[in-house]
């Protein structure tokens, strides 16, 4: 590992590392822009100057391109090189237009912080600048080209990175243009990291166009919930609306980037048809009368039908801490089914490859991108999980093959990441023995059960993709508290009544059920049947834990307070009923915002556990799960064997 | 549409280069020979024949400054602007040719014959001030030699 001084600070770095991360390394952040450590260095943008004073290399370098060395002394406050980069962020700056406070970018744009940490703050030239016309690239990013500065970033991620082909590089000299060819919908699954990736406001997120300053986000670190992968994510809100999402790095999981279903998929949390108040037979009540209602109804129904005539139904897409005290909840309320899966394949499709998967074979999305060749089996990723698309193109680009097998690998998914892949019929035909670092990719969606078995066999690691964010945390439960699936459960006749938990039963299973009681945050179809609902709070109105498919417990933060957002706030929730709605928010003094009174699913779950004379605690996570109480939401996450022990 | 002869000419091309995009300037330069300039409809079949998106087409013939993507004259003058020509006089060179074509750098004469063009060094340095049309280079211009060489240029069609 070389050893470098810079600014009299002694580093130590892997071999390879360059002198501009080795800098970061010791709080030493000189502004650069073509170098992102997901794309590499190119040294085109010429602002990461440093002085060279011993070594091999001497005098005014570029960082970026070169490799921390043994005897290396640096100095990054020489005035020649602070000289040098102040004039390169002038230039750089020429014909940037002073369009700041119009800029979605401002307050969280690298081009404001490099320039002022450069070192230039006053422009000299006076002449006109170069101006473009804007294209339409759909309707998530807004395009603004007069404020390029030519890093080329954009065009690195899109076409290298992601394999894109209708966005790139134009023209040439001071008329370098960066769009399409011409005004249209970007194609790729992956465009919405342009506006993360972009070091200032030339694209920019429209769905939140216009809305809020980076300093007024309600922020926190967070899991996306929209597949099983378990991406990092930083949701802002502002006036209790979701805002925006923005990628968040976990070089174990999704790196730096995160997919427009990700990104894009916000609405949900804002959708005025949530359910806002506890519900007994489609009237608004409290919360204590909706519990009582609820047991009362339970009671009746056993007296009716019997023990053992309930159901509780959990799902793969509610929070660990809510799934791990369903067992509990079924056992006090004498509920005939515990289900974590509604359907019967998906959850035998999902127990499987979560039985198959253990500390050492379960491969991440970072062990994906380092593999040397990768099998995806009768899964789609578009569908699935499409960040995985994007490790693989990692992996591709490094030279692994990539083979898609089976009828229900589409070959449109490596299309789409501009990856060559080859088709084959069966997961034999591939010689995975060849390698040395092979992944097979399996879905859960179009596989059966035999085929997930089949990969235990396979000479490689295993990654599969699963029916929600903690599908995998809601197999392990299942597994361990004998669950079944609520559709084998309807088929036994006994179901008469069902509480279901944050989980979307198709409409056919609630025909003949006598009670159906609901605790979810989105208005399904359930929630809209149920006899009793009680509203819970979306993942970003609470704090949790998903398990990703590989096993990864990740923590995830409460991003903002719930309630209805204060734009469109329905008049009820006006100071005065019966004047014109007012401008500005009603000043009327509550304990808690308009819609706001919904609690965390587990919460809710504790609070029926202690009505039924269960011991109450703070603490859903108990017994083995006790050690992820304390997961770092910033950190990689734990697989859940480690915690095992 | 072109015709099918120069399709397959153009297939033929491709199928001899190593890569797809190493063939991509010929075929752009031919389709250019045959519409007279580089027409979106041009792209598109560039973009076909040759396996790219458009986009990927656009990104080379907007780099090459001898693929016009606008419309142009039936002749286009290249006029050298760098740094050995301007040291000789190619501004006076320029002025000249916009006086005597009644255009501003980048325009068609009105008679749609000439369209002007500054361009950075055509390789012709030892024989500044020098322009270019079609393949022909022309060095050590004067005003005289320029009234020649257009002169010359429109017998040619």
């Amino acid at each position: 590992m070389p050893k470098l001084i810079i600014d009299n600070i002694e580093v130590e770095v892997p071999a390879g590392t360059t002198v501009l991360e080795a800098a970061k390394k010791v709080g030493i952040v000189i502004p650069h822009f073509c170098y992102h450590p997901a794309l590499g260095s190119v040294g085109a943008c010429r602002l990461c100057a440093m002085k060279f004073l011993e070594g091999p290399v001497k005098g005014i370098q570029m960082s970026c391109m070169v490799p921390a060395q043994d005897g290396m002394v640096v100095s990054t406050t020489d005035d020649e090189a602070a000289k040098m980069r102040s004039l390169v962020i002038e230039w750089l700056m020429t014909n940037h237009p002073h369009d700041c406070p119009v800029c979605d970018e401002g307050g969280e744009c690298l081009l404001q912080d490099f320039t002022v940490a450069g070192g230039h703050g006053i422009r000299r030239y006076r002449g006109k600048k170069r101006t473009f016309l804007n294209q339409c690239l759909g309707d998530y990013i807004e395009h603004e080209m007069n404020r390029c500065i030519e890093c080329y970033r954009c065009v690195r991620f899109y076409q290298e990175f992601a394999g894109g082909s209708d966005l790139g590089v134009m023209g040439s000299a001071a008329r370098v243009y960066f769009g399409r060819f011409e005004d249209g919908a970007l194609a790729s699954p992956f465009s919405g990291n342009l506006v993360d990736i972009c070091p200032t406001g030339v694209y920019t997120d429209k769905t939140a166009r216009f809305r809020a300053r980076y300093w007024d986000y309600d922020m926190a670190p967070s899991v996306c919930p929209h597949c099983s992968l378990g991406c990092n994510t930083i949701p802002a809100a502002r006036y209790r609306e979701l805002l925006k999402t923005m990628a968040r790095r976990n070089d174990a999981v999704n790196g730096w980037f995160i997919c427009d279903r990700g990104r894009f998929s916000n609405s949900p949390v804002n959708d005025p048809e949530r359910p806002r108040h506890p519900m007994i037979e489609g009237r608004e009540a409290g919360w204590d009368e909706a519990f009582d209602a609820l047991l009362f109804r339970i009671g009746e129904l056993c007296e009716l039908h019997g023990e053992g005539s309930l159901a509780v139904v959990g799902s793969g897409r509610l929070a660990l801490e809510g799934s791990a005290l369903l067992p509990q909840l079924a056992g006090l309320l004498g509920a005939g089914f515990l289900c974590y899966f509604t359907d019967d394949g998906a959850g035998d499709r999902t127990a499987t490859a979560v039985s198959l998967l253990n500390t050492d074979n379960a491969a991440s999305m970072a062990d994906v991108r380092a593999s040397d060749c990768i099998a995806i089996v009768d899964c789609d990723l578009l569908e699935e999980g499409p960040m995985m698309l994007l490790a693989v193109r990692q992996a591709w680009r490094n030279g692994a093959p990539v083979l898609l097998v089976g009828e229900h690998s589409p070959l449109e998914q490596a299309k789409a990441a501009s990856i060559e892949a080859v088709q084959i019929s069966f997961l034999e035909e591939a010689p995975l023995g060849l390698f040395e670092n092979p992944v097979v990719i399996c879905g859960t969606k179009n596989s059966s059960p035999a085929a997930i078995e089949k990969l235990a066999r396979a000479e490689a690691r295993v990654a599969c993709l699963l029916p929600g964010p903690n599908a995998f945390g809601a197999a392990l439960l299942a597994r361990e508290h004998g669950g079944t699936s609520l559709a084998a459960a309807v088929a036994t006749g006994k179901v008469k009544g069902i509480v279901a938990v944050e989980a979307d039963i198709p409409v056919e299973l609630l025909e003949g059920v006598a009670l159906v009681a609901a605790f979810d945050w989105l208005p399904t179809e359930v929630v809209k049947k149920a006899d009793i609902v009680l509203p819970t709070t979306a993942w970003t109105e609470m704090d949790g834990t998903f398990v990703n498919n590989e096993g990864r417990a990740q923590r995830f933060r409460k991003v903002m307070t719930p309630g209805l957002p204060i734009k469109g706030l329905p008049e009820r929730y006006h100071a005065s009923a019966d004047k014109p709605a007012p401008f500005h928010p009603p000043r009327v003094h509550r304990k808690e915002p308009p819609g706001g009174d919904l609690r965390p699913a587990w919460r809710v779950i504790m609070d029926l556990i202690e009505r039924l004379g269960g011991e109450k605690t703070e603490e859903p996570l108990s017994g083995k799960l006790e050690a992820l109480r304390d997961l770092d939401p910033e950190g990689e996450g734990v697989r859940i064997w480690e915690i095992d022990g | 549409m072109i015709p099918d002869t120069l399709r397959e000419e153009l297939k033929a091309r491709i199928a001899s280069a190593i890569t797809t995009r190493e063939a991509a300037v010929d075929v752009m330069k031919e389709l250019q020979r045959h519409y007279g300039w580089l027409t979106d409809t041009a792209v598109h079949e560039a973009a076909e024949l040759l396996g790219l998106s458009t986009l990927q087409v656009e990104e080379l013939a907007t780099f090459y400054e001898m693929i016009y993507r606008r419309p142009v004259g039936r002749r286009v003058i290249h006029v050298c602007d760098s740094i050995s020509c301007w040291s000789v006089g190619c501004e006076e060179i320029m002025a000249y040719l916009q006086e005597k074509l009644g255009v501003e750098p980048g325009g068609t004469s009105a008679d749609g014959m000439f369209t002007l063009i500054p361009c950075a060094c055509l390789g012709n340095c030892g024989e500044g001030p020098t322009l270019m049309i079609g393949d022909t280079l022309y060095g050590r211009l004067t005003p005289e030699r320029v009234d020649e060489i257009l002169e010359k240029e429109r017998k040619v069609l």
